[in-house]
């Protein structure tokens, strides 16, 4: 980081602003602005309330009834089943896919496969192009999960298509919501999101 | 398909109310994701993104919370939760690494924000508590903070970035319409396929994001093509 990117980040802060570089550069805080925050309390124990990995697998395979239980717990408990304190994500797939006509076997256990545990993966070295949800399984890709991402026909297609597996019928107007990345503008630069609409 | 707390966006875009008065009307009275999410819509996780930064060498991760709010007006993060970012890099679904961010009191750009990470924490698990470290990215809401070569952070508000026809999953999937408001209905189809053109129903809305970019040399040290982590976020109380 320059002196220059530094004040250009954060103009206002003058004398305290150098003296906080100098600690970065000496291997210090990240950044400290001159005015900490209060309150910071290390004996508080704070206890989750919510949890979100990949999109879909609370929201779509668990019923309501089951969203608290994927909240209160972790990854680690994905795999169990309910009744050893587990969420059961598998279980839960299979479930929701098992009620539409004609879905195959392959279909549920790639999906059992790639989401639990319920972790975002990424694969970083891999070439960034390639980056995308799912595109660490589905082509060998960096995965994650972008901006532009339409989870939404990524899930549709592999529930309701033959994303997954070729031999899975196609339920007719099933596989996107026809609502696409075209209609927002993100940005090529931090912090990419659009700016907040009025 | 259905993200989380994508039900009360549904009520509002409906178009029935747009006046920030009846927001709160929908507010208090739609049904949400959990009990604790109707209650504070701030505890509410939208969305989380992990893509390439703004060089290959840089990784940036995004969760959103607290969506739809209507324009610009007081929206702040809680002061009184954890928000955290967790990363498996060990491949045994626990957390090796995690940022830990925290707010004061205040709304908009009079809130502040405190990141710490990535470090190890303290406890794993559910339960935590904040690592003791004098280390952190630390200054107002809705500024870009830190270094472009080290960690860089935005915690502010941003357009909500999700995009989905979610009045149309509820007509195809009524069994998970909300139990009140202006999309609840009774538990039977009333539609086999979606729409085309479908209908964006989050545009006009926003929600709370915390952007936070670094050298993905952080989060996994090895350099072979397979290295991988898995990341999440968590709201706690």
């Amino acid at each position: 980081m320059t002196i220059k990117n530094f004040i250009s980040v954060s103009p206002k802060r003058g004398i305290a602003g150098l003296i906080s570089l100098a600690l970065v550069l000496a291997g210090g805080a990240a950044c400290n602005d001159s005015t900490a925050l209060t309150g910071v309390d290390t004996n508080r124990v704070y206890n989750q309330i919510e949890r979100l990995g990949n999109p879909l697998v609370s929201e779509v395979f668990f019923p309501k009834r089951d969203h608290g239980l994927h909240n209160n717990k972790g990854p680690i408990d994905d795999t169990k089943t309910m009744a050893l304190g587990g969420t059961d994500v598998p279980g839960h797939i299979r479930s929701f896919v098992s009620q539409f006509p004609n879905r195959t076997e392959k279909t549920i256990t790639t999906l059992q496969a790639v989401l639990a545990p319920d972790e975002l993966l990424v694969f970083p070295n891999r070439t960034p192009a390639t980056a995308g949800w799912l595109s660490w399984a589905l082509a060998n890709g960096y995965g994650g999960r972008k901006l532009t991402d339409d989870v939404v026909d990524v899930g549709l297609s592999a529930v309701f298509g033959n994303a997954v597996d070729a031999a899975q019928p196609v339920l007719a107007g099933l596989t996107s919501d026809n609502v696409g990345p075209s209609v927002r503008s993100f940005s090529t630069t931090f912090p990419y999101l659009e700016a907040p609409r009025q | 398909m259905l993200p989380r707390g994508r039900i009360l966006p549904i009520a509002i875009a409906a178009g029935i109310v747009a006046s920030v008065a009846g927001i709160g009307t929908l507010l208090a009275s739609d049904h949400q994701d959990t009990p604790e999410v109707e209650l504070n819509p701030r505890m509410d996780i939208n969305d989380v993104y992990a893509f390439p930064g703004s060089t290959p060498d840089r990784i940036a991760l995004v969760m959103t919370t607290s969506s739809p709010i209507a324009g610009t007006t007081t929206a702040s993060f809680d002061p009184n939760l954890l928000y955290q970012i967790k990363i498996d890099n060990g491949g045994d679904a626990q957390e090796d690494l995690v940022f830990q961010i925290t707010f004061n009191t205040g709304e908009l750009t009079a809130q502040r924000v405190r990141v710490v990470g990535p470090i190890a924490p303290t406890r794993q698990g559910t339960a935590n508590v904040l690592v003791n470290t004098s280390s952190a990215v630390e200054g107002p809401v809705g500024t870009n903070l830190g270094s472009d070569t080290g960690i860089q952070v935005f915690a502010g508000l941003r357009s909500d970035p999700f995009f989905i026809d979610l009045e149309q999953f509820f007509n195809i999937l009524p069994d998970r319409r909300p139990s009140t408001g202006a999309l609840s209905g009774p538990p039977t189809a009333t539609a086999s396929a979606f729409r085309n053109p479908g209908v964006d129903l989050l545009r006009p809305f926003n929600a709370l994001a915390i952007v936070i970019e670094l050298p993905k040399a952080q989060l996994v040290s090895s350099t072979a093509a397979d290295a991988k982590f898995g990341v999440w976020a968590t709201i706690s109380r």
